[in-house]
């Protein structure tokens, strides 16, 4: 959940950026005819809208409205008790608080030409918002749109990239303090929950897994600004270590050794395919590859042909899972950069980071 | 993007692990409890639909921990539970606790296999817990998939349910308090001059998530009389002086239980001990009136008197505070303690009496005990004492 430090750094994202940002939505707006275009968030899928406005909705919901011109406005069911703080940590100054989704549309289109609203990544919407929403502008052409915004946050900019780096800097770190501690998972979680929150990351999900025969995997995914980083390490296992514990880790070897920016994603599979055979008859094992721009959701709600290639100068996780028929399960995973000649893997600790940001990004 | 790829074994069921004979008995209770109402409605199926940040209905109906982005439980009027989940590993993590043996991948946006299921069973009217945030891919989805079908929404329906805990979930509740109370002793230690907001929150995280808390919930502020509310950290730094006040809300084993507590870096001053003072005669007021039947309404008002008696009453409205407290559970944040809303508390109903907000005396103040209510009046569930606690000040 969202309770770590949130903050609004010019020195981090210049001013010059987040303008950049509404523009480059806008001129796509003003390339399909839309008037307004809406950006749904919650508390645990907001980073489209931490993009354009760097606002954290830390619970609840809520919904960025932006006009084809002019400034941002949110919208949400928060009290107006909240706006001091979110002014002072977001880009956004018209901030409306109301009861419903219903009511802040109304008021939102109030006095404005009737024209077309696009709600973007409509389809993850919840279907009683945009009945609301439609609802409260009768007049208007309400049009379902996908992932807009989503688009642009795909490929990050220097300035992203350098803050993913920071992330990635301290969540490698604090992995190596955690899983070389020794101690039982907990104490790993501790220390991974101390280290990476005094770091400044807004959010920390940890998952710990077992099997049978004694391996323990340790799963970290942290929001550090509002970029994703993860990372799946295999905790001491017990030894001797079992004989498919070579094997996963070859297999994950192979799969971010076919991470580069001519790949595509069955690439990736392929590699590691080639190597887990070996692994028990009795186990299921999946090769994900998911882009940090969707972590939040763990890339659950997007899907692309295996045959698409990754965008270079991506930042995407590639992990796989074993998942065994007695429910063990242990998990690899690690957060790399898409370089046009292999993966750079950013989250591990005492790796010298490029000094060269911009030849580093896209 | 994202690329999943799944390969290796057809399916990696795991067995049927048999939970423990008071899970059992839990899990029956509620099942009874469920078909019993949807037998009054005419449900042929309840369907706990848990997007990522409610995920209480699907912990209620298979104990199971998950941490999918989308996942659901349905329970059909007569036959066993299954569940689905957009992320593997949940899938064992479902079965693995014994409530429900059956789960499989959700296929979003299609949820073609679980309209099939339905389908297949001839359900004619559904009941889906969080309809309302159901999302617009699953909706047309399920309207797709089950034309004739009848949806509609459920989310009373457990939201009733889970009202009254059982004495197993009370049990889970007390492991709660403990954690409460550790968590808030990491708080008052590591404040000191200097130290950001941050901070403070990663060394209470480490130390509930030492103890085994599975999630968190916690707003803070710190500074001076100017504090209007809460927020989560920034990098402000602590002085001397300052009231940190906290929200802080771990959960253990899926129950959530709340902690408030205001401490002072250093010596109080005198209107922070005024200001302790009136919001604890407020927490004694809710305590006082609670017995089973009392209203969220009556606690509310009980509280709310206190600050109207000493002149204050206009901080317990919209414009400074929300609420008088709310209540507890499988989500960290039921039904509402506030004037006008007349919700029965019923006896093992768990909630906490907060009366949290600004007041010129010292700022927004946070102090408030999660009780359940008794056949006799109410249990505090946490033992931390109520006062005013001064941060590196020798006792």
């Amino acid at each position: 959940m969202k309770r770590g430090l949130v903050v609004m750094d010019p020195a981090e994202i210049p001013g010059t950026e987040w303008t950049d940002r509404v523009r480059r939505l806008q001129e796509r707006m003003s390339a399909e005819g839309l008037s307004l275009a809406l950006v749904y968030g919650d508390v645990f899928r907001s980073d489209d809208i931490g993009y354009l406005t760097n606002l954290c909705i830390y619970w609840n919901e809520g919904i960025v409205a932006v006009p084809a011109e002019g400034e941002p406005a949110f919208l949400t069911k928060l009290s107006p008790r909240v706006h001091p703080w979110m002014k002072a940590t977001s880009t956004v100054a018209d901030l409306r608080s109301g009861k419903s989704f219903s009511q802040l549309t109304a008021g939102l289109v109030e006095g404005r030409e009737p024209g077309v609203i696009g709600l973007v990544d409509a389809a993850l919407w919840p279907a009683t918002v945009v009945e609301q929403v439609t609802g409260a502008a009768p007049a208007w052409e309400v049009r379902l749109l996908g992932g807009i915004v989503r688009e642009q946050r795909l490929v990050p900019s220097a300035a992203e990239l350098a803050l993913l780096r920071d992330g990635a800097r301290s969540l490698g770190r604090a992995m190596d303090q955690a899983t070389g501690s020794g101690g039982q998972p907990a104490e790993a979680v501790a220390v991974l929950e101390g280290e990476v929150r005094s770091a400044g990351f807004t959010d920390l999900m940890t998952e710990v897994s077992r099997t049978s025969d004694g391996v323990v995997s340790l799963e970290v995914t942290g929001e550090y600004r509002h970029g994703w980083l993860h990372a799946g390490r295999i905790l001491d296992p017990s030894s001797p270590e079992p004989h498919w514990l070579p094997t996963l880790r070859a297999g994950f070897e192979a799969a971010v050794g076919a991470v580069d920016g001519a790949a595509r994603f069955s690439d990736v599979t392929a590699a590691a395919e080639a190597v887990l055979g070996d692994l028990p008859a009795d186990a299921a094992w999946y090769v994900r590859c998911v882009n940090q721009a969707d972590m939040a959701t763990n890339g659950e709600y997007e899907s692309v042909s295996p045959t698409t290639p990754l965008p270079d100068g991506a930042v995407v996780v590639v992990g796989i899972e074993v998942v065994f028929a007695d429910g063990g399960r242990a998990a690899v995973a690690e957060t790399v950069l898409v370089g046009p000649h292999g993966a750079e893997r950013i989250a591990v600790s005492g790796q010298p980071a490029p000094t060269d940001l911009e030849e580093a990004s896209a | 993007m994202t690329q999943l790829d799944v390969r290796g074994a057809s399916s990696a069921a795991a067995g049927v692990p048999q939970p423990p004979p008071e899970d059992r008995a839990e899990q029956a209770l509620r099942y009874r409890k469920a078909r019993s109402v949807m037998a009054e409605q005419g449900l042929d199926a309840l369907i706990a639909f848990a997007p990522g940040w409610r995920r209480e209905n699907v912990r209620y109906l298979s104990d199971a921990p998950v941490n999918g982005t989308l996942a659901l439980v349905v329970l059909p009027a007569g036959g066993d539970p299954y569940a689905f989940s957009t992320r593997a590993a949940d899938l064992a993590a479902i079965r693995s606790r014994g409530w429900v043996h059956d789960a499989q991948l959700l296929d979003f946006p299609d949820c073609a296999t679980l309209s099939g299921r339905l389908r297949d069973q001839g359900v004619q009217r559904v009941g889906i817990a969080h309809l309302e945030l159901l999302p617009l891919a699953v909706a047309e989805a399920l309207r797709k998939g089950l034309p004739g079908t009848e949806i509609v929404s459920a989310t009373a329906l457990l939201d009733d349910l889970r009202l009254v805990k059982s004495d197993w979930e009370l049990a889970q509740m007390r492991r709660s308090a403990t954690v409460c109370a550790a968590g808030w002793q990491a708080f008052v230690d590591v404040l000191e001059p200097g130290l950001e907001e941050y901070r403070i929150v990663a060394a209470v995280e480490s130390e509930i998530k030492r103890l085994g808390a599975e999630n968190n919930f916690m707003l803070i502020a710190s500074g001076g009389d100017e504090v209007m509310g809460m927020t989560p950290p920034g990098r402000r730094v602590l002085q001397s002086g300052d009231m940190v006040r906290t929200e802080l809300t771990p959960q253990m084993n899926g129950y959530w239980l709340q902690i408030c507590r205001s401490a002072v870096v250093g010596r109080a001053s005198d209107g922070q001990k005024r200001s302790f003072d009136l919001f604890n005669e407020a927490v004694e007021a809710g305590l006082s009136v609670i017995r089973p039947g009392v209203t969220a309404h009556e606690v509310a008002v009980a509280e709310n008197d206190v600050f109207r008696r000493h002149g204050y009453g206009e901080y317990c409205t919209a414009q400074y505070t929300r609420v008088r407290g709310h209540g507890h559970g499988l989500h960290l944040d039921e039904t509402p303690i506030i004037e006008g809303n007349h919700t029965v508390l019923p006896e093992k109903a768990v909630f906490i009496v907060h009366p949290n907000t600004y007041t010129p005396l010292a700022g927004y103040h946070v102090l408030g005990d999660p009780v359940v209510v008794t056949s006799t009046g109410h249990e505090v569930l946490i033992e931390t004492e109520r006062k005013l606690f001064e941060a590196g000040v020798a006792a």
